[in-house]
């Protein structure tokens, strides 16, 4: 697994992503800029835009390396290679995954910095009137981060029943936009008002299945609490750690129990 | 045990709109130790589909596939098995040094070993120069060469190659065949596949024909170029001048014996024979 694991990285890295993220990272110089044209939060709307942009930087990570990775491999037809090699197929897609994990770890690690020198930057130059909460915005990075490792888990098992590119990524990005409007459907559908109760039973049903069955990944958002400084729950933190071991595990078990079954012809 | 063994091995493809192509219709087949066997076979008779079952690549329809007494769904029946993939395709991002230290990894060798295999194996394939180059930037042959290269990377017991010696320059070819004979010297098996009837007549001690998804003989190589002598050709000199003539195997003591009565000198008895090419087109053709 850990020889699955290094390649992968030293794929990633090879394919210069890395340097591309540097390269984006490059307009986070411009958002204590851009904040202060807001005259007054300028603080808070370089958080908000830090954070918005680590989201989007790590959301094509999620999208476009892990829905890519496995598919690249039998496209190429790496996979009689590799797969002729006394590793398990199982081994094969943990090492696979935990390469792009850990890219992304480092990815959301180096712009989380940045995020904290461009903050520091933008407090020193307009002072806000309420303190930065550090604290906050590192919990707001993590979770983040756990989001887009749950989206990859999501690529993952996307890959392991499709032969080409199209469902892991197209499926990633439905996933990501349905699984963040999910919790507001559902309470909405779930709020006693009077438009849900002309829905037919049906819909509402289909829609708290949905609900079930995507990962809710409003509950990863605590970018309000960042920018605000309000406190936050460590209730609702460990639960959301939870839910993520859990839903991760299950995507990844569903796409190595697949992928050992599947025929490289 | 055998060290190779496949057993009523059955495959079936269905393609997309249904259609059941019946790709192997029950292998049976055993290579045992210091053995080379030759698996030879038209385009399209399975000798791919085989060679995957026995990597575990697919799954059989019918059937067991064992490698050293282990079944090919547990990846440790792979653990003292070197594979050459038909057209082989390596990560193209890494160099042959790097490439050969992941699969190093992959069979548990330790780095020194890796080290000092990969340098050997590296430079008997010419590979040493362009060791640290991105293999996207290798030609067909060098990739092949790679192929051959790490399959020998952790010395294994068991050899499976498909067409190992496509894609390669007459020295590499020459090369591939001597790696070969040297690995049956050394008591390993080795299992490949190929179109050419001259690289097993060179280099195998048994042939198995494959045609249709059926075997169609499996024969040792050297009983059928015993069998394939049709017949002699006898070069002989007397004061008249030099006479050249061919005899069935039959005939062949009668017309000693009378060269003998009639004083002439005999200087050269050659066999004639059916070759393996011959043999193998009437395999093919005859069914
Ligand atoms: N993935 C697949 N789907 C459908 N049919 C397949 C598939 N792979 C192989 N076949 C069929 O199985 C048969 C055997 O193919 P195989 O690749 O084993 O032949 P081969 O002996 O290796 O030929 P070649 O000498 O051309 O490499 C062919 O009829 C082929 O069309
Ligand atoms: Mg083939």
């Amino acid at each position: 697994m850990t020889s699955i694991l290094l390649i992968t990285l030293k794929g990633i890295f090879r394919d210069r992503v890395f340097q591309g993220i540097m390269v984006m990272a490059l307009l986070f110089l411009f958002i204590p800029t851009i904040g202060s044209l807001s005259m007054r939060q300028v603080t808070e709307l370089s958080i908000t835009l830090s954070l918005s942009l680590i989201s989007f930087i790590l959301l094509l990570l999620a999208v476009f390396l892990g829905g890519t990775s496995l598919w690249k491999d039998i496209e190429k037809r790496y996979t009689f290679s590799v797969l002729g090699l006394p590793l398990s197929r199982t081994s094969y897609i943990l090492g696979r995954f935990m390469g792009n994990a850990l890219f992304l770890c480092l990815t959301a690690l180096f712009l989380g910095v940045i995020t904290l020198l461009v903050i520091l930057w933008a407090k020193g130059l307009y002072p806000p009137s309420r303190p930065v909460r550090w604290d906050n915005m590192m919990i707001a990075v993590l979770f983040d981060t756990l989001k887009y490792l749950l989206l990859v888990s999501v690529a993952f098992f996307f890959s392991s029943v499709s032969t080409s590119f199209f469902l892991p990524i197209f499926g990633t990005i439905s996933v990501y936009l349905v699984g963040n409007a999910s919790q507001e459907v559902y309470d909405y559908l779930h709020s006693g008002s009077q438009a849900v109760k002309v829905l037919p039973g049906m819909v509402v049903k289909a829609a708290s299945l949905l609900y079930y069955l995507i990962p809710n990944l409003a509950a990863f958002d605590y970018k309000l609490q960042a920018v605000y400084g309000l406190d936050i729950a460590g209730r609702g933190m460990a639960l959301t750690v939870l839910y993520w071991v859990i839903y991760t595990t299950i995507m990844l078990a569903l796409t190595a129990v697949i992928y050992e079954r599947r025929e490289m012809k | 045990m055998k060290v190779i063994d496949i057993q009523g091995l059955k495959k079936s493809f269905t393609g997309k709109r249904m259609q059941r192509v019946e790709a192997l219709k029950g292998i049976d087949l055993q290579v045992g130790r210091g053995e080379v066997f030759g698996f030879l076979g038209p385009n399209g008779a399975g000798k791919s589909t085989t060679i995957k079952s026995l990597m575990g690549l697919i799954r059989p329809t019918a059937g067991t596939v064992r490698l050293n007494g282990i079944d090919v769904h547990d990846p440790a029946s792979r653990r003292s098995v070197g594979y050459l993939p038909e057209n082989p395709a390596f990560y193209e991002y890494l160099s042959a040094q790097e490439y050969l230290t992941f699969v190093g990894r992959a069979f548990g060798m330790v780095p020194q070993r890796v080290k000092e295999r990969g340098e050997q194996s590296l430079r008997r394939l010419d590979l040493w120069e362009a060791r640290s180059r991105p293999i996207r930037g290798y030609s067909k042959g060098m990739v092949q060469r790679l192929g051959v290269a790490q399959a020998l990377l952790h010395d294994p017991d068991i050899y499976i190659m498909d067409e190992p010696m496509s894609g390669l320059d007459p020295l590499g070819r020459a090369l591939v065949k001597e790696i070969i004979r040297e690995l049956r010297g050394e008591g390993k098996c080795v299992f490949f596949s190929t179109h050419i009837t001259a690289d097993v007549e060179a280099v195998c001690d048994r042939v198995g024909v494959i045609v249709n998804g059926a075997l169609r003989m499996v024969e040792r190589v050297d009983r059928i170029m015993a069998e394939g002598i049709t017949g002699y050709l006898l070069r002989s000199r007397s004061p008249a001048g030099e006479r050249e003539q061919i005899v069935t195997v039959d005939h062949l003591s009668d017309l000693l014996s009378r060269l003998k009565e009639e004083g002439q000198t005999v200087t050269l008895v050659e066999p004639v024979r059916k070759n393996l090419e011959q043999f193998f087109l009437d395999i093919v053709k005859g069914g």
